[in-house]
């Protein structure tokens, strides 16, 4: 095509190929699979339930967690201290550490002998083999993604508005509610779905903290080790549309919620 | 004494606020002139609370407000960039105050529209602050302001945002609020909004407040050449001044030879002399016997009035000239003239920061 340069081309090139990497395994994982077999896989309880199990294990962990990372990231965005970059470092380890050891290093925290195991015990509640802790080998490797697209939302609300609010006699934490999240909302919300994405397809910490009851990841692997590739194929695309499904569906209401609000407001005028 | 400040200083980075100590009266006007980066935001800042003095405190209306918190103190602030909330309609972004008030809906209601009958901007009330023109929003974070009907308005450079066609219009409101008993401490850096809404004027200059007064007593008597440049004043002489044959003169480096009225003088000081008041002649002005200085003209520049010529006689001197005089003389550059001024022009700035800082 005229006017455009070799430079053009070569990058088009590159960029064609990632996508293309990203692209071919999923189409060749559909094209591969027979309607059939994905039909009889959608109808096999055990993948029903375990997909269930794990969109509502990884969104109760985000929701959950959503309630100390959000005041979390706000503080990142906004308040100066000592060591304020080995924070910011720990809060990005999850993403750097490999999930299994992740896992190995959560297992010792929330078994019966571990800190946080030992007192749930005292409670009556057993961390590992058990719902509780899959959420918590979730929201361990998830965190990070909600964490800094929170941060990064709240340091993009105009610091004046927050001080404007206090001369006009509003307490911080009304600040909080009426004036940072609101204008920081898209990106609260964008880091909540992604930690929910990312949680639902965690494999290695959740492994290692419950092979049972079993997560969507865990069935496919399981699948793919006692009866091999055919059969993990069908229950890995009822997992990804499923999966796919949630997150286009949040990203909408998400969208659709800022609309209501801002129909809410004209309402009120 | 509405707000009074006691050596507030203030350390902030390499910048210090230092020393700040002033009074504003009840019902005054006090304008708060400096080039930004003078620290006129930061001591907005204390006075409101948002951020702490290192030392020095706060009073309002005789009460100690250093460590109240800012929600608490009764002082309202606009902004220079407005910082009206973006996600609420102009309705919600002036009921917003209200919200933390014990009143009923009615009565907000009542605030809302009053305040925005006040500021004109009742046809805004349910659009978006981005959907706003500059002007509009000073009114809208005007508005805001003043339904929580602050003790004292703090203004942080409220002309910044406003096309220079709605000036006059945001002066005439802030000069009626004024005259309806508020007392304003207005920031800025503009010597004519300092000289047209002013009843008080406080110069800053390096976290420091350098000179205060009324408008007259500092731009015609001026401490130091930065205030006096503020004022529009171009020509200063450092000189050393003698006394010969019962008369007092000033003389500058450059050996250029200033004679002065009768008066006491220091040994050394600045002269200056308004550039409206310095005359352009080829043989000596009609009637000045002395000040007559030789010298050519290094640059002639087109000016609001006329034109400003630079002559260069050994020090440089700056006249204003009108089209008129330009028409009858028609000056060149490179042209020889003769500057002419009248001892009584002549004035002598206060020292001290001067010597110092300049």
């Amino acid at each position: 095509m005229k006017g455009h340069s070799l430079f053009h081309w070569v990058f088009t090139i590159l960029a064609s190929l990632v996508l293309l990497f990203i692209i071919a395994p999923l189409a060749g994982m559909f094209l591969d699979s027979s309607l059939t077999e994905v039909r009889t896989t959608a109808a096999d309880p055990d993948v029903i339930r375990s997909v269930w199990y794990t969109l509502a294990v990884a969104f109760a962990a985000t929701l959950l967690f959503a309630v100390g990372a959000v005041p979390l990231s706000w503080i990142m965005a906004r308040r100066e201290f000592p060591l304020k970059k080995v924070v910011q470092g720990i809060i990005d380890l999850p993403v750097v550490l490999p999930h299994t050891a992740a896992g190995i290093a959560l297992l010792g925290f929330i078994s019966r002998e571990g800190l946080l195991g030992g007192a749930a015990k005292k409670a009556g509640i057993l961390l590992v083999n058990n719902g509780a802790g899959i959420a918590l080998a979730m929201a361990f490797v998830s965190l990070p993604f909600l964490i800094n697209a929170a941060r990064d939302g709240f340091a993009a609300v105009p610091e004046r508005t927050e001080k404007a609010a206090l001369t006009l006699g509003a307490s911080p934490s009304r600040i909080f509610f009426t004036v940072s999240l609101p204008q920081a909302w898209r990106s609260v919300v964008s880091g909540f779905i992604m930690m929910f994405a990312r949680g639902m397809s965690e494999f290695g910490a959740v492994v290692i903290i419950a092979y049972h009851p079993m997560t969507a990841p865990v069935l496919i692997y399981d699948r793919f080790n006692t009866y091999g590739l055919t059969s993990a194929r069908p229950a890995s695309i009822i997992f990804i549309l499923v999966a796919l499904f949630f997150f286009i569906l949040f990203r909408v209401l998400a969208t659709e919620k800022r609309e209501i609000f801002r129909r809410e407001d004209d309402a009120t005028d | 004494m509405m707000l009074r400040t006691d050596k507030l200083s203030k350390r902030l980075g390499s910048f210090s606020l230092r020393e700040i100590s002033l009074e504003v009266a009840r019902g005054d006007y006090y304008v708060l002139l400096g080039r930004s980066g003078a620290g006129k935001t930061q001591l907005l800042e204390l006075i409101c609370g948002l951020t702490s003095p290192g030392s020095g405190r706060v009073f309002l209306e005789g009460e100690d407000i250093t460590w109240k918190k800012p929600q608490e103190r009764g002082i309202g602030l606009v902004f220079q960039d407005l910082a009206l909330f973006p996600h609420y309609s102009v309705k919600d972004n002036i009921m917003y105050p209200l919200r933390m008030r014990d009143l009923t809906l009615k009565e907000r209601v009542d605030r809302v529209q009053h305040a925005a009958a006040e500021m004109n901007i009742t046809d805004l009330l349910l659009r978006k602050p981005d959907t706003l023109s500059g002007g509009e929003k000073q009114r809208v974070a005007l508005a805001r302001t003043l339904v929580t009907e602050p003790r004292i308005l703090l203004l942080d450079e409220p002309m910044a945002s406003v096309d220079a066609s709605l000036k006059d219009n945001i002066r005439r409101m802030l000069r009626r609020l004024n005259r309806n008993g508020l007392t304003i401490v207005h920031v800025t850096h503009d010597f004519g909004e300092a000289i047209s809404l002013a009843t008080r004027v406080g110069v800053m200059h390096n976290g420091r407040i350098i000179q205060e007064g009324t408008p007259a007593e500092v731009f015609n008597q001026p401490v130091n050449r930065f205030v006096a440049r503020y004022a529009g004043i171009k020509n200063f002489f450092r000189v050393t001044f003698i006394t010969s044959y019962n008369r007092a003169s000033g003389i500058t480096e450059k050996r250029t030879r200033f004679r002065l009225p009768k008066g006491i003088y220091p040994s050394a000081g600045l002269l200056i002399i308004g550039s409206s008041e310095v005359l352009l002649s080829r043989q000596g002005a009609a009637g000045i016997q002395i000040n007559n200085i030789h010298g050519v003209i290094d640059d002639i520049v087109p000016s609001p009035t006329g034109y400003e010529i630079t002559v260069n006689a050994g020090d440089y001197f700056y006249a204003d000239i009108t089209h008129r005089e330009m028409e009858e003389n028609n000056f060149v550059t490179g042209e020889k003239v003769i500057v002419s001024f009248r001892p009584e022009s002549l004035r002598l700035v206060g020292e001290g920061e001067d010597k110092k800082e300049y």
